[in-house]
């Protein structure tokens, strides 16, 4: 059965908790916790199902990742036993300098073989494996020689991992660079699928920027049928918000548009 | 010198961005990368993706001890 839930946020956190009836999953960001908060965020993994999701590993780069981030996702994954862990297929810094936030590595086999050596390493000290997300870029990575179809196939196909498809990346990422969505998901098989990702952005000039601040755009509800249509098995999906938080029924309201999507996509697949 | 190592810089120097979009061979040879890498970037991309990181730093960067202090005594 496809589940539908929201990015755990502590501006969040009353309005979750008391909609967890209409709230499927629940994904925690890993980060620095106190004990108090990890032992509640455990908690809320036994009354909801929990992803963990890590944005600073820096996996998709020739450079190893770094072993104090590793150690502490590994901790996050062991205190709160999530059902699932993520994280980018990005890199966050270089030469020893941290860009701040999630690159798009160069999309060529330099940066396939550090991505699957760097998740053989997550996978040891972690425990199991991640599900491995697509990134936003406002530009065009340098130093690549291939398509993002073609490299995120080809980084699931070396690294073993399952795909975390963040809808409005694909969505922003073909907008910016004038191509068609569904070329994605024409490369992706899409039992690789493990879970999708919706959130919003905004426009700057002909690029999209995924903020995270703004409501889920149609076009992302469209992939998300689309997405719907050819998966084979149970979708779980993630709204992502991360400012500018609307009252909680507005997040809910897009939590039921994406099972209205879902629906839709189901019904076009037993059509 | 890595690709990465080379992006992480442009992505947060300001002053290599301008040499490596105004010399693209001298930036290239002093990060052992091909100069390639730079002749074809994407140019209007690299400022937008350099001012949306920087806004990133700034947004979680952690204020300074004197200026939690400050916070703390009701001195913002």
């Amino acid at each position: 059965m496809d589940r539908v839930g929201i990015g755990w946020r502590r501006e969040l956190a009353a309005g979750i908790l008391g909609n967890l009836d209409r709230i499927d999953v629940v994904e925690v960001l890993a980060a620095d916790y106190p004990r108090r908060e990890l032992n509640a965020l455990r908690s809320l993994a036994a009354t909801v199902p929990v992803h963990v999701h890590g944005t600073d590993l820096g996996l998709a780069s020739s450079e190893p990742a770094d072993e104090r981030r590793l150690s502490r996702m590994a901790r996050v994954v062991a205190a709160i036993e999530p059902e699932a862990w993520s994280e980018h297929l990005a890199f966050v810094r270089g030469g020893g300098v941290e860009i701040g936030h999630l690159a798009a590595p160069p999309r060529s086999a330099a940066s396939i073989d550090g991505a699957a050596r760097n998740l053989a390493r997550a996978r040891a000290v972690v425990g199991c494996d991640p599900l491995v997300e697509n990134v936003a870029t406002l530009i065009d990575p340098p130093g690549s020689d291939m398509d993002e179809p073609a490299f995120i196939a080809a980084a699931l196909e070396a690294t073993g991992c399952a795909l975390l498809l963040d809808l409005h990346n694909l969505y922003a990422n073909a907008t910016s660079f004038n191509w068609d969505p569904r070329a994605m998901l024409d490369a992706i098989p899409p039992a690789r699928i493990g879970a999708v990702h919706i959130g919003g952005g905004r426009r700057l000039g002909a690029r999209v920027l995924d903020d995270h601040l703004h409501a889920v755009p149609d076009p992302v509800y469209s992939l998300l049928a689309e997405v719907a249509a050819r998966a084979p098995g149970p979708l779980t999906v993630i709204l992502e918000r991360d400012g500018r938080y609307p009252p909680m029924p507005d997040l809910l309201a897009e939590l039921d548009r994406a099972r209205a999507a879902l629906r839709l996509g189901r019904a076009r697949r037993a059509a | 010198m890595t690709l990465p190592a080379l992006l992480a810089h442009l992505y947060t120097d300001a002053a290599l961005r301008d040499e490596a979009l105004r010399d693209p061979a001298a930036v290239a040879a002093r990060f052992g990368v091909d100069r390639a890498v730079l002749d074809g970037i994407d140019r209007e991309g690299l400022v937008l993706a350099a001012e949306s990181f920087a806004r990133k730093r700034a947004a979680t960067a952690r204020p300074s001890l004197w200026r939690r202090v400050r916070a703390l005594l009701g001195r913002p």
